[in-house]
């Protein structure tokens, strides 16, 4: 990638140096993190930094514009398909999640092919669509996929014993960093993807299709390398799920647990790469530990689909608006007794 | 104006101020409870890990009121006597959403923090997630699905309700009392609670020379539009229109959409849940006969000495009163009577930790069920003998009241026709050992 421009700018190394001041602190907090929480809280962060991995990789499948229904059947992918190679062929767990998100990805190919002769409207229910066919395979051929009841006992990610280090990762303080390290490297990744030429491509796609491939963008190949990138880490949140909880079934990747998705990337926000972090994190903390601390287990879809409805009313941007917002807010609020000073002078 | 007014009665300070009160006494009076409950130093905590919300709550929510139901009345009089002394009991729920994962979470939350002796559960599709936490915790777990037992958790016990088991009862009650009856069609959504319900049905109306028209029509769960799935049902004119195991959110709809298309026939069915509200949508004839296996607990049939649960009309008018007898449903009672056993367990055990209160439950191999004495079963089925069963209700709307016809005989059933139930639970993968 080239320099942007005024990159030599000495203010502009003072933000990068902020930046890196401010990941470095997001990850000394994140590490400190589950020594703050109770057992069960550590067990809802794990299956939350799992989750933000999916948010994430749907957000890259939405910058070209097309929203899917079907991501979590994605996710679903990997899960079965990790769990089904280390069960039946005796593959090691790290190995089966990376070839569940290969699979996935795989999957994605092939759907892409009648899925993006669809735009838009079409697109959202055709992804529904072929979602729902995969269920239905899960569901219909008992052997090797479980049926209704799905697949249980899958194998858990392999204890580490050297003699001096022992993880056990039957701990969730212990899978929840095995999960970070993986959910971190994949942010990465996704997040070079949509800093480089092709993410740019994606964004184009997305605000200019046609002008896109009047210029030579092969739209067809963009979209489906997309679908297959966010595919794939949605198959590792799969493959990291299943072995956490041991269990996969159909109805966990059902539509129910799409509209989570979606409702994580909507009231966060899309436009930017952190904003479907903060919805995932902002919605599990009130909807898990918040609102069930408070003894409200029974009113929580109530209250949820509240906070969903004020959001958008209020939020239309997402949670990642308020960072801008009350940055303008307090300037403005500088900028007034100054502006009056200034004026009385 | 109203801005004006909020701005100077709402000061920042001011709101951060009452905040800051309202979050130390909201703390304050959290803390202040634990405190009482503490003080008194005998209370035991009993984890409720069941759907509180969506669609399998109606399994779980009426069981937790009945629960409370249960507390209070043991309560007032002065607890458990285990060991010599009495013991409060105090319900500590956990909504797992009918997941596996919540499930998890739920299940270690009640073990690690909420320092509870039991964990009663729906079971079903969060079993797996909270199966490797009861082995390695040995924490003593209970389930309505007996279908999740295997000889794997020695500590998972189905003392109630042995679905789908018990609904053979209700096909032979009716091949004895209605003999014309002579086909039935069945329909059931497509999970781990529709098949091995369906594979029991089957065996049921084999061995009572009912013949199927068609084979079973396993819709999906998503399932909302009921009306294609009703008229293929009926379209071979079915003298029996059996709805298995279905949820009441199916089951609801499913009778609404016979009633439309006209359907006069007998209707058999697991559940019949808030069927008051089923009666509303269709009408009184219709429902007139409709044959299920869970009896409202105002029933004087319940009055019998062969009967265990206690005070099983008293315990009704007491949950109508509270909730309401339209929310009365198939799990109102069942939690509550899991939790009979349970006392009785720990208090000829002498103590409320889950090894010795297992052990003194399925002692000599019988226990006391709720209706009826029963014994520890299961090992063909399921591969342990740890499923309680006996007899059990055969419930008939009659003029709109459900009223129990009969108390039939599981075991003498499987007696007779054992080898056609594991033909059809094998036909549909449900034995223990291809699950």
């Amino acid at each position: 990638m080239p320099e942007p421009a005024g990159a030599a700018n000495p203010e502009n190394s003072v933000w990068r140096i902020a930046g890196r001041l401010k990941l470095v602190f997001l990850f000394a907090a994140l590490a400190v993190l589950p020594y703050l929480l109770s057992y069960s809280q550590q067990e809802i962060a794990v299956l939350l930094v799992v989750n933000v991995l999916l948010v994430c990789s749907y957000r890259l499948m939405t910058l070209t514009g097309e929203w899917s229904l079907g991501h979590v059947v994605i996710m679903g992918v990997g899960a079965y398909a990790s769990a089904l190679l280390s069960k039946r062929l005796g593959m090691p767990v790290p190995v089966s999640m990376l070839a569940g998100g290969i699979v996935a990805a795989g999957t994605s190919a092939i759907l892409s092919f009648p899925l993006f002769r669809m735009k838009g409207f079409y697109f959202l229910i055709g992804s529904f669509a072929a979602g729902e066919i995969i269920r239905l395979i899960w569901k219909r051929f008992t052997d090797p996929f479980g049926g209704p009841k799905g697949l249980k006992r899958i194998d858990a990610f392999p204890d580490i014993d050297t003699g001096f280090l022992s993880i056990d990762f039957y701990e969730p303080v212990n899978y929840y960093f095995l999960a970070l390290v993986v959910v971190s490297a994949s942010l990465f990744v996704l997040y070079r993807i949509e800093r480089s030429r092709i993410g740019l491509t994606f964004h184009a796609i997305h605000w200019q299709d046609r002008l896109a491939e009047s210029v030579g963008v092969d739209t067809f190949r963009y979209r489906t390398l997309a679908f297959v990138i966010a595919s794939f880490f949605a198959g590792i949140a799969g493959g990291l799920y299943g072995h956490y909880v041991g269990a996969v079934n159909p109805t966990r990747f059902g539509v129910d647990q799409m509209v989570y998705v979606l409702v994580w990337a909507i009231v966060g926000g899309t436009a930017t790469f952190h904003g479907p972090i903060l919805g995932v994190v902002v919605l599990t903390v009130i909807n898990e530990i918040v609102l069930r601390g408070l003894g409200l287990d029974t009113v929580r879809p109530l209250i949820y689909g509240a906070i969903l409805i004020l959001s958008v009313l209020y939020l239309p941007d997402g949670l990642e608006s308020v960072g801008p917002r009350l940055r303008a807010w307090v300037q403005r609020r500088r900028a007034g007794p100054a502006a009056a000073g200034g004026g009385a002078a | 104006m109203v801005r004006k007014t909020l701005e100077r009665k709402i000061s920042r300070r001011k709101f951060l101020g009452t905040s800051a009160a309202s979050g130390a006494a909201l703390a304050a009076t959290g803390t202040g409870l634990s405190r009482v409950s503490f003080a008194a130093g005998h209370t035991i905590k009993i984890g409720f890990l069941a759907p509180l919300t969506g669609p399998v709550s109606a399994w779980g929510k009426p069981g937790l009121d009945g629960c409370l139901i249960w507390a209070d009345w043991v309560n007032a009089k002065g607890g458990v006597k285990i060991g010599g002394k009495s013991y409060k009991i105090e319900f500590v729920g956990y909504d797992n959403e009918y997941d596996a994962g919540k499930a998890k979470t739920g299940a270690t939350k009640l073990i690690k923090e909420d320092g509870v002796k039991f964990i009663m559960m729906l079971g079903g599709d969060p079993w797996p997630g909270v199966e490797k936490i009861a082995a390695r915790e040995g924490m003593l777990f209970s389930t309505l699905l007996p279908s999740d037992l295997s000889p794997d958790t020695k500590t998972l016990l189905a003392p109630c309700e042995v679905h789908p088991i018990y609904n053979v009862t209700g096909v032979e009650w009716l091949a004895e009392n209605k003999k014309n009856l002579k086909t039935a069609a069945i329909c059931a959504q497509d999970d781990s609670l529709g098949k091995p319900s369906v594979a029991t049905y089957l065996a049921a109306f084999e061995a009572a020379g009912i013949k199927m028209v068609d084979a079973p029509l396993f819709f999906d769960p998503a399932t909302t539009d009921f009306a294609p799935v009703m008229t293929k049902l009926l379209a071979k004119k079915p003298d029996i229109l059996c709805l298995d195991t279905c949820y009441a959110d199916y089951v609801h709809p499913l009778c609404e959409q016979a009633f439309q298309q006209g359907y006069k026939g007998q209707i058999i069915s697991c559940t019949a849940d808030f069927y008051q509200k089923i009666i509303e949508k269709t009408s009184k004839d219709f429902m007139e006969g409709f044959v299920f296996q869970f009896p409202d607990f105002d029933d004087p049939a319940l009055n019998s000495k062969a009967v265990n649960f206690v005070k099983p009309n008293e315990f009704y008018a007491e949950y109508a009163k509270r909730y309401g007898a339209k929310e009365w449903g198939a799990v109102s009672w069942e939690y509550a009577s899991i939790m009979d056993l349970w006392a009785d367990a720990a208090a000829k055990a002498g103590s409320a930790e889950p090894g010795p209160v297992l052990k003194a439950m399925k002692a000599g191999g019988t226990g006391k069920h709720a209706f009826g004495d029963a014994k520890w079963w299961g090992k063909e089925l399921f591969g342990i003998d740890n499923a309680l069963v006996g007899n059990w209700p055969v419930v008939v709307i009659e003029g709109g009241k459900a009223k129990i016809k009969a108390f039939k005989s599981i075991p003498a059933w499987w007696d007779k026709h054992s080898k056609l139930m594991i033909k059809h639970m094998t036909a549909l993968g449900q034995m223990w050992n291809q699950r």
